[in-house]
C-alpha cells in the first residue's frame, strides 16, 4: 500500500511552476500591452499630366472641374483679402489650428465641420460628423453627376483647402469623394495604386501661394471662398 | 516514516526537473505572438495620430512587391497641456532623419528629402507612365502618414515634392525640363484610420 501512495506522490503534476510563468506573463503584458488600432490607408494617384507643374504640357482650356472648397469656420463671401487676413485671428483655434471648417461644393450653401470630433478616440461623434460630411459630399455630387459616362469621363475632382487648416479637412473630404465614386461607379477599393488609374480624378489643389505672410494667406482665402 | 523521509531530502543531482508546465507555457506564450504580433518597420513607430476615414483599406498585400517608404509629419495632436511636443509641429521624417523648416521660405528641408528620394528612385525598378511618353515612374508607395493637424501646405508640398516637378530652390514650378529626367512618384497612400476604430 505504502509503495502505491509514493507512486501516485511522483505521478501528481507539479503546478508551481506554470503559476510562477502565468503570472510572469501576465505581469510583462500588464505592463508592455497598448492598445492601439491597426492603421490603414486610402490610395491616391498624382496626375503627371495635370496641374500646377505638372510633367506635361498644360492645356490652355482645362476641363471643368468640381470644386471642393474647404476654409475657415466663420467665413463668409464678399470682403476683400486684407479683410479676410484680420479675420484668420479672430477664428478659435484648438492647439495652435483652426478648429473648425466650413466645407463647400460650388456655389452651394457651405457645412460646417467641428474639428474636435475629427480628433476624438473614436465614438459616435467621430461617426456622427463623419457621415455628416459624407452625405453632403454625395448629395452635391450627385447634383454634378454626368449620366452615362463612365467614372474616368466624370468631370475632375479638384479639393481646394486653405493652406493653413489641418490635414484632416482635406483627408475626409477626399475620402468621401471616394466613398462616393465607390457607389457611383460600384467599385470597391482594395488599396492597389492600380485601381486608380481608371477611377475619375480626383487632386488636391496645388498651393496658391509660396510666402505665407498674413496679407498672402488673406489672398489664399479671397480666392479659396470665391471658388465656385 | 520512509514517507516523511523522502519529502523532506533535499534535491539531488540526479532529480529530475519536471519541465512539461514549463513547456506548456512557452508554447502558449508561441501561439500568442504567434496570433496577436506584427511586424513592424522602424519607419512606423512614431507616435502620430492620424485623420480618420471611412473608406480606409489595410495595406495591400498584393502590393508587397512593391518598396514602400513612409513619411512621417508630425502635427499638433500629441502637444501636451503645456502647448509643447515633440518634434515640432511641420516636421517631416524620412528613415530616421528629421526635417524642420525654420522660416516661411525655407526649403532646404524639402531639398533634403528630394536628395534621398532621388537615391530611392534610383535603386527602385521603374515602369513607364501612360499618360506622359518618356516618364519612367519607381515601383515605389510614398506613404504619407500625417498628423491629423499638420498643416494642409505640408502635405500639399511635400506631394508636389514627389513629382519632382517644383524648382526646390524657390517652390516654383520647373521650366523647360525634360520629362525623361524627371524622377516622380506618384503612387501614394494616405495613413488613415477607420472611423470604427478605437485609440
Amino acid at each position: 500500500m505504502s509503495g502505491n501512495d509514493g507512486d501516485m506522490d511522483e505521478g501528481r503534476l507539479d503546478l508551481v511552476p506554470m503559476i510562477d510563468c502565468i503570472m510572469l506573463l501576465l505581469l510583462f503584458f500588464m505592463m508592455t500591452t497598448k492598445f492601439t488600432a491597426e492603421e490603414k490607408a486610402i490610395s491616391s494617384l498624382l496626375p503627371t499630366d495635370k496641374g500646377q507643374g505638372a510633367a506635361s504640357a498644360q492645356k490652355k482650356d482645362p476641363p471643368p472641374t468640381v470644386n471642393i472648397c474647404i476654409y475657415p469656420e466663420g467665413m463668409t463671401k464678399g470682403y476683400q483679402p486684407s479683410e479676410y487676413a484680420k479675420q484668420m485671428d479672430t477664428v478659435p483655434r484648438l492647439r495652435g489650428a483652426f478648429a473648425n471648417a466650413q466645407l463647400r461644393i460650388g456655389g452651394r450653401e457651405p457645412m460646417f465641420i467641428t474639428g474636435k470630433d475629427l480628433n476624438s478616440k473614436g465614438g459616435k461623434p467621430m461617426e456622427d460628423e463623419v457621415e455628416m460630411i459624407h452625405s453632403y459630399i454625395f448629395d452635391e455630387l450627385a447634383k454634378f453627376e454626368k449620366p452615362g459616362e463612365s467614372r474616368d469621363k466624370q468631370n475632375d475632382i479638384v479639393i481646394n483647402c486653405f493652406s493653413g487648416l489641418s490635414w484632416k479637412f482635406a483627408l475626409i473630404a477626399y475620402d468621401a469623394v471616394r466613398s462616393y465614386e465607390a457607389k457611383a461607379g460600384n467599385i470597391k477599393w482594395t488599396g492597389n495604386p492600380d485601381e486608380l488609374a481608371t477611377a475619375r480624378a480626383v487632386s488636391f489643389a496645388p498651393p496658391r501661394i509660396r510666402d505665407y505672410t498674413p496679407n498672402e494667406l488673406g489672398n489664399e482665402l479671397y480666392e479659396i471662398i470665391h471658388t465656385k | 516514516m520512509s514517507g516523511k523521509k523522502k519529502r523532506m531530502r533535499l534535491p539531488q543531482a540526479d532529480d529530475h526537473l519536471d519541465l512539461v508546465p514549463l513547456i506548456d507555457c512557452v508554447f502558449l506564450i508561441l501561439l500568442f505572438f504567434m496570433l496577436v504580433g506584427r511586424l513592424s518597420t522602424d519607419q512606423r513607430t512614431e507616435q502620430i495620430t492620424v485623420p480618420p476615414t471611412k473608406t480606409a483599406v489595410k495595406f495591400d498585400a498584393e502590393k508587397a512587391h512593391w518598396r514602400r517608404e513612409v513619411i512621417n509629419i508630425f502635427g499638433a495632436t500629441q502637444k501636451t497641456d503645456n502647448g509643447d511636443s515633440s518634434p515640432p509641429r511641420n516636421t517631416i521624417r524620412i528613415g530616421t532623419k528629421s526635417f524642420s523648416q525654420t522660416g516661411i521660405n525655407d526649403y532646404t528641408g524639402y531639398q533634403q528629402i528630394r536628395a534621398i528620394l532621388d537615391k530611392i528612385y534610383d535603386q527602385a525598378d521603374k515602369y513607364p507612365d501612360t499618360k506622359v511618353a518618356g516618364l519612367m515612374l519607381p515601383k515605389v508607395i510614398i506613404e504619407l502618414r500625417a498628423d491629423s493637424d499638420t498643416e494642409y501646405r505640408v502635405v500639399q508640398e511635400v506631394q508636389q515634392m514627389l513629382t519632382d516637378t517644383m524648382d526646390l530652390t524657390t517652390m516654383q514650378p520647373k521650366k523647360n525640363f525634360d520629362v525623361k529626367t524627371l524622377k516622380a512618384f506618384v503612387n501614394l497612400d494616405f495613413t488613415t484610420r477607420k472611423t470604427t476604430d478605437r485609440l
